[in-house]
């Protein structure tokens, strides 16, 4: 590169030599023009000196090392990876993600409420009933469980990728157990604490208040009959990996965290057994996978769970929310299948497009994936977190030939997609700023009236040098996420108030977290909640 | 001819030491369709239990109740009076090109598809290959039926509640569980959507009115030829006035009678007694 515009931070980062060239920049245009969105970070960040920049990538280390949060990669304990460099978000690009994850997020709702009610949609010939049937994750024990308000995906996590045209793709939706809301909570408290001056220039919007909605959401999910409903966070335990997000939102609730053993059925009534005797429960925020939650119907050896819960809520005394059986609407691929359903339930096209995807159990599809099989990213269907993915430009001939032996054994099995360069970020990596890759994951909030988009998301980076994989174990990273509010608009933003610290929020919520846990359980906590998290991705 | 037919159906449990949580289902309720007629039907529990009623997903009726008082045994009694139907005629509209086509083969999927009672095997689906040749798909179910009444041998004892038809097919005997499951697995092999039917069977072919015979629960397929009819191959009949079916599904995993959790010392199951008087 001659000569570049660039501030010296950037030196290279342009380069036209790196891998995936052709990735759309987030900050830069393919021209050295900084992007609106990016435009007042550029140009506070442009003229710090490199030891500038350092000094506050070890100030946002020490942040979380003060809170106890660190990351532990291959044994060795760093600080929590979360990169200086905000991940920005215009008003109108989130105008559009927020349109088109409330649009899915409608209908997958009217989609599970049909799957376990009289399945239309199959009946019409839209979808195979095999679809359907052969998911793992479709319980026919959810059939003629109806939620009081209807609801069951009361949280939901749609994770997005930009393609090469900065258009934002779905790559996946997480309608079970979404986790990592916790992160957005934590990465923006910490860079509010390091960088208010950032949060002086910008007008990001707020995502501290997520427990609200999430209470309101839980709360309207009770049977009308219940005026004060008792909601409850269910956990598996102390054990599990995202344990700290459990009890960092039951707390932000203020509701109870409990475990299996706290809750018993009687009648098809739920009860938690407190000190002052039992009391009945109206809604539980659960955990737990579907599978552990009732060992009458599911597991037997489930000890996670509660016998009789399932019961309980098709009587209609008891709500579980995320509902059961929502596997079947995030299968990858029924996710094939989303345009038809939105439109047979919406009548409308999908706002976000997907990932295009070839599905192996089409003969004709899956002919083409075993012929291009080292050109495509292939994806079992089950199975999260990364694992069984098969990069086919970077496996050996050896990979590929057991992958066309497994496909050919569980076509139903395997999804194959071409790979997407995902967008790029700047990222500090030495003492310079690098493109690296980026995906997101906003939460959505449904109360039954309203879907709720928390403004922001978790954004996940792949540190390695031209590496598509963002989750932790492969040594990834994340981002604050900011949406910046419109200029006109009235909406809470972080550190709105005087006093660039913004003492009330930032340390009300500081407060609040204090007492409860020890430092070396909030780190143990938060590591597990890393792995965790590439378990879920 | 059709009859009236009353059963007393008695099951439970025997614990070691007193159980105080125990959590059940019973799917004992017999339903009602054009050749079945439920006049009456209860589920009672000794001790009381206060009991919830649901349609599950393969519109069984559900009888569920918990318990909490300490006890050491559990009893379970289903009575109803039911109107049987005619003997089932093999239904002979279907040819097996209709059975290919993909619309069938997708609705009914479910009673298709392999599960761990009836699993996939190939010396199986060799003999559904033999016993399909040159025979209308009704005539091969009705081939497969017979085959299953010779080769097994009814052997109470050898099989248990979770064996599978190959299972059975290896040890030549089983019970009517295993004849009908066998029986899956040969007609689902011939792409034969074929389900698991379980009810009650009135032991003499010639009832006398108001007498009480010891009748048994029972197990008997039914399969799609062009509509759905039943046969029962652990006794080479039709299914007729004499049966009274309760629950169908896959196999047997989707319509177990009773079935729960507890805690508590071990279990034994109390004497299954069934009672059917024929009414009129």
């Amino acid at each position: 590169m001659t000569a570049s515009r660039l501030s010296k931070l950037f030196d290279g980062y342009l380069d036209p030599d790196r891998p995936h060239a052709d990735a759309y920049d987030e900050m830069f245009t393919s021209d050295e023009g900084v992007r609106s969105a990016y435009r007042a970070l550029y140009e506070s960040i442009a003229p710090s000196e490199v030891e500038d920049l350092t000094a506050r990538s070890e100030a946002l280390g020490r942040a979380f090392v003060d809170q106890g949060i660190t990351f532990s990669l291959s044994g060795q304990e760093r600080p929590f990876p979360l990169d200086l460099i905000p991940r920005i978000l215009t008003a109108s690009e989130w105008t559009k993600l927020e349109r088109g994850i409330v649009q899915r997020v409608r209908a997958m709702e009217m989609f599970l409420a049909d799957i376990y009610g009289d399945a239309q949609i199959v009946r019409d010939g839209v979808l195979p009933r095999r679809l359907i049937t052969s998911c793992e994750h479709f319980h026919r024990e959810a059939a003629g469980i109806n939620p009081p308000n209807g609801v069951r995906i009361h949280v939901s996590g749609v994770d997005l990728v930009r393609d090469e045209d900065g258009v934002f793709r779905v790559l996946e939706d997480n309608l079970r157990c979404p986790s990592g809301v916790s992160y957005v909570m934590e990465n923006r408290r910490t860079m509010a604490r390091v960088f208010p001056d950032l949060f002086a220039r910008h007008r990001v919007r707020a995502v501290g208040d997520y427990a609200v909605h999430l209470l309101r959401a839980l709360r309207n999910a009770a049977a009308p009959n219940a005026a004060d409903p008792n909601v409850v966070v269910l956990t598996p335990g102390v054990a599990n990996s995202a344990y700290f997000e459990h009890s960092l939102l039951a707390r932000q609730m203020g509701v109870e965290l409990v475990e299996g053993r706290d809750l018993f059925c009687r009648d098809n009534l739920v009860y938690l057994r407190t000190t002052e005797g039992e009391r009945q429960v109206d809604v539980i925020y659960r955990r737990i996978d579907d599978d552990f939650l009732d060992p009458v119907h599911l597991r037997p050896d489930s000890v996670l769970g509660v016998a009789g819960l399932l019961n309980a809520a098709r009587a209609g005394n008891v709500v579980i929310a995320n509902a059961m059986g929502n596997g079947v609407a995030d299968d990858k691929l029924v996710y094939t299948y989303m345009p038809e359903i939105v439109q047979y339930y919406l009548g409308e096209k999908p706002l976000l497009p997907n990932v295009d995807t070839f599905r192996c159990w089409l003969p004709e599809e899956c002919a083409h994936v075993l012929d291009h099989l080292d050109e495509l990213v292939v994806k079992p269907v089950e199975g999260s977190g990364g694992y069984g993915i098969v990069f086919g430009p970077y496996a050996t001939n050896k990979e590929l030939n057991s992958l066309r032996k497994r496909i050919k054994m569980n076509p139903r099995g395997w999804i194959a997609q071409p790979v997407v360069q995902l967008s790029t970020v700047p990222t500090k990596i030495g003492d310079r700023l690098m493109p690296r890759h980026v995906d997101l994951r906003p939460f959505a909030v449904n109360d039954g009236n309203f879907i709720f988009v928390l403004p922001g998301g978790l954004t996940r980076v792949a540190l390695p040098k031209g590496s598509l994989v963002v989750n932790s174990s492969q040594g990834g990273g994340s981002k604050d996420t900011w949406v910046l509010a419109p200029r006109s608009s009235t909406v809470e933003r972080e550190l709105a108030e005087p006093g660039l610290a913004g003492p009330q929020k930032v340390a009300a919520i500081a407060a609040e977290q204090g007492p409860e846990l020890s430092n070396s359980q909030q780190q143990q906590q938060q590591q597990q909640q890393l792995s965790h998290r590439t378990e879920e991705a | 001819m059709s009859w009236r037919v009353r059963v007393v159906h008695t099951t439970g449990y025997r614990y070691d030491l007193p159980v105080t949580q125990s959590y059940n289902e019973a799917r004992l309720t017999p339903r009602g369709d054009r050749r079945q007629n439920v006049v009456v039907s209860r589920v009672e529990t000794t001790p009381a239990t206060r009991a919830y009623r649901y349609t599950d997903y393969w519109g069984t009726e559900v009888t569920s109740f918990d318990l909490h008082a300490p006890h050491v045994e559990l009893k379970v009694v289903a009575s109803s009076v039911v109107e049987t139907g005619e003997e089932n005629e093999p239904i002979r509209s279907g040819s097996w090109p209709d059975l290919k086509a993909d619309a069938l083969v997708d609705r009914y999927t479910e009673f298709l598809d392999w599960t761990s009672y009836v699993p996939k095997d190939k010396e199986l689906a060799a003999v559904a290959r033999e016993l399909r040749k040159g025979a209308t798909p009704a005539d091969a179910v009705l081939a497969a039926c017979h085959w299953v009444h010779e080769q097994l041998k009814y052997q109470p004892g050898t099989t248990g509640v979770h064996s599978s038809a190959v299972d059975a097919w290896r040890a030549r005997e089983g019970v009517c569980q295993d004849f009908a499951h066998l029986t899956l697995v040969l007609l689902r092999a011939m792409g034969i959507p074929a389900r698991y039917v379980s009810g009650y069977l009135h032991t003499k072919p010639d009832g006398a009115v108001r007498e009480t015979v010891r009748g048994e629960s029972h197990a008997w397929i039914e399969a799609w030829t062009g509509g759905w009819w039943g046969y029962d191959p652990t006794n080479a009949i039709p299914v007729g006035p004499r049966h009274i079916w309760v629950a169908l599904g896959r196999d047997y995993a989707d319509v177990a009678p009773l079935k729960g959790t507890y805690s508590g010392g071990s279990a034994s199951a109390l004497d299954v007694t069934v009672e059917v008087t024929r009414l009129a």
